[in-house]
């Protein structure tokens, strides 16, 4: 299905955008590139209090029962603001595992805090190059959880994981705080995203669900994470492209705005079209959460978003020539962004193959 | 269920009860000829029913409903293949046109533009839009047919070109020059004209994929009445824009008006890739995936104008998106369906149906791109009336049409 935003979710929309134009600046997020370990904490503070780290998580737990669709309006304004904080993202990848899970006491445990911005949490479902390895590495036996996962987002802050583990030869979800692992931190081109290598040497682990149950569930909380995603994608790309617009109608050469010479603009037309084929599947996807078809929508989002975001990021930075790879100009961090993101939520391979999966029954 | 949704059933049926006689199937192997006759036949009952002219006025004898009937209609229609494509252009340009600005030959308007509407919509009379030149495509502007006054009338000379169904045709519009000595847009006149009168020479041309829908129009010391204007003299062009505006809100398909993506799923299904399946090649798996989310983002497009309009509201213009991205794309999968078939796909039916065959939609894909705005048109239409970027450079600005070098 798809739909028109209604006067709430456009007062989302407007007001998100709104402040975060007063209260994310290129200067903070500049320097961020630099410190390995920090993330935008005024940003973060802005969220809380914005109430988005509550929009999409159940009234009884403390939240405002919203969905995917105002989450994404949120994600929306982050992502042209290439906000410096993963866990509006990861963080409610952890709440849906949990709501997921069906587990009233973890529930009620954890929920009203990360509706309040009091913890933080993360997904660690992926392994090397695996976003979701068929048969985890990590094991997890006898309450303990014991492996390796790489790169995991907001891994240095986080205070629990959702985890992507073997129990007893079949896959699982299990729930670890991260007190009681080893992280190390990565140093990144994207280092507010808080990248860690997790190790867990017989960590403490509660099962939120195993076998086939757990694979529908870390689908389905990978494909929830993958819209939001999405959203923040055809934010950056939008953002791309009409930065772009704005330098070719005043930047001149050969005696005319650059923006008049079709070599620019068709690029710029069809920086246009990536991102309007984007934002209709990320509405198309958002209100189509908890439908049948719900894996396939997010899929065509995921693909399409960050098709528009890499290429926009390109092409931009290209359109701008020498001042557009300048580190004070700022370009890169949206560069660096398109590719943090088009890796954090399962690479392209993984979402052409699900997709084609849905699709046609085979899987790859 | 909706309002809109039962007219959808409704229109559903009734075409699913006309399509044994008149569907795609009942048509395989018939020549362009027994098309058109069984295609007339079709048009005069869906006038009957109801189904013609459905967003025009009753009182020139169409239904009086709105756009998302007639879009609901005509996607309906897509699916079943109906012979409706010698009248497309007909009823979407011209005869609207006609409705607004036409009269007779002798001046007279209501009864004589009713009775061509009526014949138009029940396929007895066809229209067909006289633009493009061998000098102006994309640059209609720079049209070359002229008219010169004779006696209380006009006297045309010249050539039109890619004329769509010209030699079925009844009538015609067309924007010709009458004065060469100012700028190019200003010199331009509207009018209508008998396809039948004297010294209008019709001849097809055949085009890569073998049919002949297109035409060469040749207008020698053509007779016209003054009457037979629909514009002012000198205002052709800003009609000639309205006609092109007219069809603003149209069933689009985001297949590019090739075969769907199942078809070619379909296909990939019972090949092999090195002796394997060919649907575990991750190359066949990324196009797959790369054409839904394309095709899936422009469908959504699609449903959020229409959710736009029954909301009173005025859709985006990333509408405009449609025709670019939905044909070149069909113009790659086409050719990778081909490829995929090795030398079994070496083999052609000139008359297959381009929405099943791979190798007719490959070869037929070209015209999408250029006909009805050129992807290159599309591009700057997008980057100037979207994004606000500028003009090209234009040497004819400002200068005489007789002074720019030809």
């Amino acid at each position: 299905m798809s739909i028109l935003y209604d006067e709430g979710q456009q007062a989302i929309a407007t007001e998100s955008r709104r402040v975060l134009d007063a209260r994310v600046g290129k200067d903070r997020l500049l320097k961020l590139l630099e410190q390995v370990g920090e993330y935008d904490q005024p940003f973060w503070d802005t969220a809380v209090e914005q109430g988005w780290t509550a929009l999409a998580i159940p009234e009884e737990h403390g939240g405002l029962g919203l969905g995917l669709v105002e989450l994404g309006l949120v994600a929306l304004a982050t992502g042209a603001a290439t906000a410096g904080a993963p866990f509006l993202t990861v963080g409610y990848g952890a709440a849906q595992a949990l709501i997921g899970s069906g587990q009233a006491d973890l529930q009620a445990a954890w929920l009203p805090k990360l509706a309040a911005g009091e913890a933080l949490a993360t997904v660690a479902f992926a392994e090397g190059n695996a976003p979701l390895p068929p048969l985890p590495t990590t094991i997890f036996a006898g309450g303990k959880l014991s492996g390796a996962k790489e790169g995991v987002t907001g891994g240095l802050k986080a205070d629990f994981a959702i985890v992507w583990a073997a129990h007893e030869g079949k896959p699982a979800l299990v729930l670890a705080e991260l007190k009681n692992a080893a992280r190390t931190a990565v140093e990144s081109y994207d280092n507010s995203r808080l990248y860690a290598d997790i190790a867990f040497a017989g960590a403490p682990a509660t099962l939120l669900a195993e076998g086939d149950s757990a694979l529908a569930l870390a689908r389905d909380v990978l494909a929830r994470m993958a819209v939001v995603t999405a959203h923040e994608q055809v934010g950056g790309a939008e953002a791309l492209l009409y930065i772009a617009r704005d330098y070719a109608t005043t930047r001149r050469a050969f005696g005319q705005f650059i923006g008049a010479f079709q070599s620019i603009k068709h690029r710029i037309s069809e920086m246009y079209g990536l991102v309007e084929i984007a934002r209709a599947n990320c509405i198309h996807a958002a209100a189509s959460e908890g439908k049948d078809n719900f894996l396939i929508a997010a899929a065509d989002a995921r693909i399409s978003a960050t098709d528009a975001y890499d290429t926009n990021s390109r092409d931009c930075v290209q359109i701008h020539g020498g001042i557009g790879v300048t580190w004070e100009q700022g370009l890169h961090l949206h560069m660096r962004r398109a590719r943090s993101l088009a890796v954090e939520l399962g690479n392209l391979y993984y979402w052409e193959d699900l997709l084609v999966e849905q699709l046609t029954g085979v899987a790859a | 269920m909706s309002d809109l949704e039962a007219y959808r059933a409704k229109a559903h049926a009734w075409l699913e009860s006309m399509s044994p006689k008149y569907g795609r199937e009942a048509r395989r192997g018939m020549t362009v000829e027994q098309e058109l006759a069984l295609g007339r036949e079709f048009q005069a009952l869906k006038y009957e029913a109801g189904y013609a002219g459905i967003n025009w006025p009753k009182e020139i004898g169409g239904q009086g409903l709105g756009h998302l009937e007639k879009i609901t209609y005509d996607s309906e229609e897509m699916q079943f293949g109906m012979p409706t494509v010698f009248f497309g252009i007909s009823l979407g340009m011209p005869v609207p046109i006609l409705i607004r600005f036409g009269q007779g030959a002798n001046g007279e308007h209501n009864e004589w533009v009713k009775e061509r509407v009526v014949k138009a919509l029940r396929g007895e009379e066809i229209w067909c839009q006289l633009f493009s030149e061998p000098a102006g495509g994309s640059d209609l502007g720079g049209l070359r047919t002229r008219a010169e006054p004779d006696g209380n009338g006009w006297k045309m000379n010249g050539q039109k070109v890619w004329t769509s169904w010209a030699q079925y045709c009844d009538y015609g519009v067309i924007v010709v020059r009458t004065d060469p000595t100012v700028e190019k847009h200003k010199g331009l006149t509207y009018f209508w004209v008998d396809m039948k009168a004297k010294g209008v020479d019709v001849r097809p041309i055949k085009l890569a994929g073998g049919d002949s829908h297109v035409n060469e129009v040749f207008f020698d010391d053509v007779r016209m009445e003054d009457s037979q204007r629909m514009s002012p003299v000198g205002g052709g062009f800003g009609v000639a824009l309205t006609t092109l505006m007219i069809e603003r809100y149209i069933a689009t398909d985001s297949g590019g008006f090739g075969p769907h993506l199942d078809v070619f799923t379909d296909l990939v299904k019972g090949l092999e890739i090195n002796g394997k399946p060919a649907l575990a090649d991750g190359r066949v798996r990324s196009a797959i995936a790369r054409n839904h989310a394309m095709r899936g983002g422009l469908d959504s497009i699609t449903k959020r104008a229409f959710q736009m309009m029954q909301a009173g509201m005025e859709p985006g213009p990333e509408g405009s998106l449609q025709k670019l991205v939905a044909v070149r794309s069909r113009q790659k999968l086409s050719e990778l369906a081909m490829d995929l078939q090795g030398n079994l796909s070496l083999h052609f039916d000139p008359h297959a149906y381009v929405k099943e065959d791979w190798s007719a939609s490959w070869l037929n894909a070209p015209t999408g791109r250029i006909a009805g705005g050129s992807d290159e048109v599309l591009l700057n239409t997008i980057a100037e009336r979207v994004l606000g970027l500028p003009q090209d450079h234009r040497p004819d600005k400002g200068v005489a049409f007789n002074q720019i070098p030809a």
